[in-house]
């Protein structure tokens, strides 16, 4: 997943992320890319478009 | 690796977690309440709107700090402009009595919570956690050191993104259509038509949700919105800056801060404790579902959190059985009122811009402190008619 530098790390990715999979840091997010079913709820709920999917 | 025991540790300090933490405290549990960020309270994800009579059965006194306005009554301002005015004396809003600074608000929970004995940790994440024979083992990082904290009960106190309950085994994640996208400008320059009064804006503005302006005083205010994203292309901000190039309140104003956050409007989560672990505030949905308000819930709830926690404690026993105490009081409490608020916004969501006009068209002129609810609702179901469909059993 690819966080954009304006993110502002709300958490509202992670809550809906049906795998708990993103960890919401102060200024950062970790993704489990190991676990990661590139569903891309997260990318869509994010309010501000800071999430990518990698190609 | 450090080690670190206690009775309840409490995961997010929001207005959940400080009041779950000092009323744990103060009938008698060891507590820690932690927190990532590293100034508790900012930055907000809120409209900072409260009720009087909310803090007043908690029994919390308005402080000059943190209250920024006191309002006297609400506008509803349909998709064509025609507005509803509703006077405090006439009608209870649930978010509808203070504006709050909650950046100060909610650390002057914290140290209410600190005052009772509770020991607080900023700056410190929980990354996950582990069942032990009489409790859990967290996994903790703060400042790049990791240690781990061993608690009989943990609770859940994390917000929108409710991942605690889920390490517990609870179902905690959010569906993206009970999820509120909610952004927010505060603003300077603000031209309400009644600086007393909050606004709320209905229809395609925000779709799945409703905007607002939430005055804090002088010129300045929360200007925001929430949408639900199945229901719309557009981002949560595409839609903000089309609402504030639009409305007539916001043409000559200036944003200062950004504020955004996923408001959880699905109703209180079904199971809100498992052995040895509770959850509270946001992360149990305690929100109502209506207007997305939760800052008194998340206190409430928090209050009968600390209370069966602690007790718990005392009797040695910290099992589902003994916490569902708990679930039941925040069952009748809180979550059966929230059934009457879901179905209204499934109403309203349901109304064109077309059919909210009318309905604007119809009260505008109404005369509210003179009808009853039943009355209200009568005169509701003549200008829509599928009111009668979905509210009529709730009058
Ligand atoms: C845009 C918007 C507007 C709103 N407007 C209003 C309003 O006007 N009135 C109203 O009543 N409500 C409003 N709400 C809802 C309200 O903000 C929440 O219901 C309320 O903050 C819930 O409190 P809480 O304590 O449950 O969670 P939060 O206040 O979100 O606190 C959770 C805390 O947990 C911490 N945390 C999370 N994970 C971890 C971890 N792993 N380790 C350590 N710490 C962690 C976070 O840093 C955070 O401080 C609004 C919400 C949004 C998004
Ligand atoms: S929802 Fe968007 S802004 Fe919020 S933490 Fe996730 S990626 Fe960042
Ligand atoms: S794509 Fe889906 S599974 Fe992967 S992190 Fe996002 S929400 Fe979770």
């Amino acid at each position: 997943m690819i966080v954009n530098e304006w993110c502002m790390y709300c958490g509202e990715c992670a809550g809906v992320c049906p795998r708990a999979l993103i960890e919401v840091r102060e200024t950062s997010l970790i993704f489990n890319e190991e676990g990661c079913k590139d569903c891309g709820i997260c990318v869509s709920v994010c309010p501000i478009n800071a999430l990518d999917k990698e190609e | 690796m450090k080690l670190i025991e206690t009775d309840v540790l409490v995961i997010g300090a929001g207005p959940a977690g400080s009041s779950t933490a000092k009323y744990a405290a103060q009938n008698g549990a060891k507590v820690i309440l932690m927190d990532k960020k590293s100034e508790i309270g900012a930055p907000k994800r809120c409209a900072e709107g409260v009720s009087k009579e909310g803090l007043k059965k908690l029994g919390i006194e308005p402080n000059s700090r943190w209250v920024t306005k006191e309002l006297s009554g609400v506008r509803l301002v349909s998709p064509n402009g025609t507005d509803v005015w509703l006077n405090d004396d006439q009608v209870k809003l649930p978010e509808a009595g203070y504006i709050l600074e909650r950046k100060v608000f909610d650390k002057f929970m914290a140290m209410d919570a600190a005052r009772a004995g509770a020991t607080i940790m900023i700056k410190t994440l929980a990354r996950g956690m582990r069942k032990d024979n009489n409790g859990y083992i967290v996994s903790c990082e703060n400042m790049g050191e990791d240690f781990e904290i061993k608690a009989k009960i943990v609770v859940g106190a994390d917000g929108p993104e409710s991942r605690v309950g889920r390490w517990g085994g609870l179902k905690t994640v959010i569906k993206p259509k009970n999820m509120e996208s909610g952004i927010q400008f505060e603003m300077a320059g603000v031209e309400m038509e009644d600086p007393g009064c909050i606004e709320f804006y209905f229809g395609s503005v925000a779709p799945g949700g409703y905007a607002w302006i939430f005055p804090k005083g002088d010129d300045i205010a929360n200007v925001g919105l929430g949408i639900v994203n199945t229901v719309t292309d557009k981002s949560a901000y595409q839609h903000l800056l089309e609402f504030v190039e639009k409305c007539p309140a916001t043409q000559n104003a200036q944003a200062v801060e950004l504020n955004i956050g996923g408001d959880p409007v699905g109703g209180m989560v079904k199971e809100l404790v498992e052995d040895n672990v509770m959850i509270v505030g946001d992360a149990a949905g305690h929100v109502n579902p209506l207007t997305g308000g939760g800052i008194i819930t998340a206190l409430e709830a928090g209050k009968y959190a600390g209370e069966v926690a602690a007790q718990a404690i005392k009797e040695g026993d910290c099992s589902k059985k003994r916490l569902k105490e708990y679930e039941k009081i925040c069952k009748t409490e809180i979550g059966d009122s929230f059934h009457k608020y879901f179905k209204t916004k499934e109403y309203m969501l349901s109304l064109s811009d077309e059919e909210l006009d009318s309905i604007a068209d119809a009260f505008k002129d109404y005369e509210f402190e003179k009808i009853s609810t039943s009355e209200l609702v009568k005169l509701l179901i003549k200008v829509s008619p599928k009111a009668l469909l979905k509210l009529g059993k709730l009058f």
